[in-house]
């Protein structure tokens, strides 16, 4: 039981470092990165609340793994934007 | 369910086709498209309502592991809304190509009507939490078609409903961690008012409260709803935040211990009428109109929020309050609609997005500014509109209770607001002494399209007495 809680507590300080940095930061990138600290955080927890059965619970597995097809997609869109508001920014120099 | 099903595949399957096949009127096949998914979501109420509410197991796995459907009676109900609203939309986007920004939005807004059209349908947290992700991601891509001046509140309101997300998904695994269910009828029967439930409940509001622009995480909102297409600003508007607000109502009224719900009552009437409050001023000092409309929908949020907490301050036994958050939540919707595209249509003719370039619309641009202005009218609640039924119904168990009068007051003051910054725009128009020349030709055919969702908005008072019965037994 203690690692589990270990891990959900490394999860939700992940979660709130994130939040912090989206919430501080400017620069899109580091925003971006961010946003992906927090997700990773969660994921962290559902995985440490997984493995607290054995063989570990499938269910909440699956669900990390729709989580991460979700975070891939909306990262790759919010990096396309970022990089796209670079490019239109150099242009207006 | 079989007719919930097509209204769903059907926006489903035409966003994909029109992807892949780029036909050469995209805008008549998504005519013809909601208009279909519009057919069967009426069909779907029609069976919801004589044979009771349906289930459906996706992939025929048991039930907790399975995907849930669920059709109950306000599914169906916000199925025909959303449809209905897409279709109104689609019929003005057709007729004036630069609102749509480019020709990808017909099918980004298909998939936008088969994602809420999932959300309404789905019966646990983790497919909500999916179809709400779709839904934003849609909803950011959609912003950005309005070209390089959208693309940063675009990614701003991408990178604040991710976090939105974000917090809303660690709530659920908590729940599951505390519970190992993630049904809402499993879970109706298990919570508990304990420490990780309740951690678990604050940080999914708070997510969804960001995610649906609820004050005080609202300001992303107006930044990214203004400088959107005129016709996205008018999905984005009625649709999109309503998403967020319907996962918000069924948490707190299916699975939340009773226990919190005077905490959370509080919480939600008094960022209620804050919301009118804030909302209404921004509105009213909003330098340019579509800013002005988005402000409004801040706003205006804050009835449905005020209701939702009230709902919880008296124990969810009070069916007319159920009614009161429905109904606005539609009355909104078109009426949004409606003032969003006549906004739109005053800008695009009048060629000026100040507030102050709308001087001479009643000459130029009569049947426009008449949209505004009846939208408007249900906006502030005047009778008969559907404005009008929702806040009278919200007044009513209100009165019956002299302990929570107080809570009329904030609502005349948000409908002193509205009224306010409803007759700011309309003072502007009727100023006849210094007109505004209209810049291209009006199209009055296109104007009479954004009248259509206001005319539609004062007409659900001849239909109220179904809608309310219906409404009313949402709290069963």
């Amino acid at each position: 039981m203690s690692a589990t809680l270990f891990w959900i507590a490394i999860g939700f300080a992940l979660w709130l470092l994130g939040l912090h940095g989206l919430l501080t930061l400017r620069h899109a990138l580091r925003r971006i990165i961010a946003i992906n600290l927090m997700g990773s955080g969660v994921f962290l927890v559902m995985i440490a609340l997984a493995a607290r059965h054995d063989p570990s619970d499938p269910l909440l597995v699956a669900l990390v793994v729709t989580g991460l097809v979700v975070a891939v997609s909306a990262t790759a869109l919010a990096l396309r934007l970022s990089s796209a508001l670079a490019t239109s920014k150099e242009h207006e120099r | 369910m079989n007719a919930a099903l097509v209204s769903l595949l059907l926006p489903l399957a035409g966003a994909l086709l029109l992807i892949l096949l780029r036909p050469a009127r995209s805008g008549r096949w998504v005519i013809a498209l909601s208009l279909g998914a519009l057919v069967a979501a009426i069909m779907a109420l029609q069976v919801v309502l004589d044979h009771g509410e349906r289930n459906l197991l996706v992939g025929g796995w048991e039930a907790g592991l399975a995907i849930r459907f669920r059709l109950t009676p306000l599914a169906a109900l916000l199925l025909v809304f959303t449809a209905g609203l897409h279709l109104l939309v689609a019929l003005y986007t057709a007729r004036i190509a630069h609102a749509a920004g480019k020709e990808d939005y017909w099918a980004l807004s298909c998939l936008l009507h088969a994602a809420l059209a999932a959300l309404w349908l789905s019966a646990d947290l983790f497919n909500l939490y999916v179809t709400l992700e779709l839904l934003s991601l849609v909803a950011v891509a959609l912003v950005s078609l309005a070209g390089r001046k959208a693309w940063k509140p675009a990614l701003n309101y991408l990178l604040l409903s991710l976090a939105g997300s974000l917090a809303y998904l660690l709530g659920v695994a908590l729940i599951y961690g505390r519970y190992g269910v993630l049904d809402l009828a499993l879970l109706a029967q298990l919570t508990e008012a304990d420490g990780v439930t309740h951690l678990a409940l604050l940080l999914m509001t708070l997510g969804l409260m960001l995610k649906a622009a609820l004050w005080p995480l609202h300001l992303w909102l107006p930044p990214a709803h203004a400088a959107a297409p005129t016709a996205v600003s008018a999905l984005l508007s009625a649709l999109v935040v309503k998403g967020p607000l319907y996962i918000l109502w069924l948490i707190w009224s299916e699975i939340a211990p009773v226990e919190f719900g005077r905490d959370a009552g509080l919480l939600f009437g008094t960022a209620g009428v804050l919301a009118l409050l804030a909302g209404g001023w921004s509105a009213l000092r909003a330098p340019r109109l579509k800013t002005l409309v988005a402000y409004s929908t801040v706003a205006q949020l804050g009835y449905a929020l005020l209701a939702l907490g009230l709902l919880l301050l008296l124990h969810l036994n009070e069916p007319r309050l159920h009614a009161a958050l429905w109904l606005f939540v539609l009355a909104h919707g078109l009426a949004k609609v409606s003032m969003f595209l006549a906004a739109g249509e005053l800008q695009s003719i009048l060629g000026s997005k100040r507030v102050t370039g709308m001087r001479g619309a009643s000459q130029n641009v009569p049947i426009a500014l008449a949209a505004f202005a009846v939208a408007g009218g249900s906006l502030v609640g005047l009778p008969p509109s559907g404005g009008f039924l929702a806040k009278w119904l919200l007044l009513q168990p209100l009165f019956e209770r002299p302990q929570h009068w107080p809570w009329a007051v904030g609502v005349l003051l948000g409908t002193l607001m509205s009224a306010a910054y409803v007759f700011r725009v309309v003072a502007h128009g009727f100023d006849r002494a210094r007109p505004n020349p209209p810049s291209i030709r009006p199209d009055r055919l296109a104007q009479w399209l954004a009248l259509l969702p206001a005319l539609l908005v004062w007409g659900l008072a001849l239909i109220s007495e179904p809608l309310l019965l219906w409404l009313g037994g949402l709290g069963r």
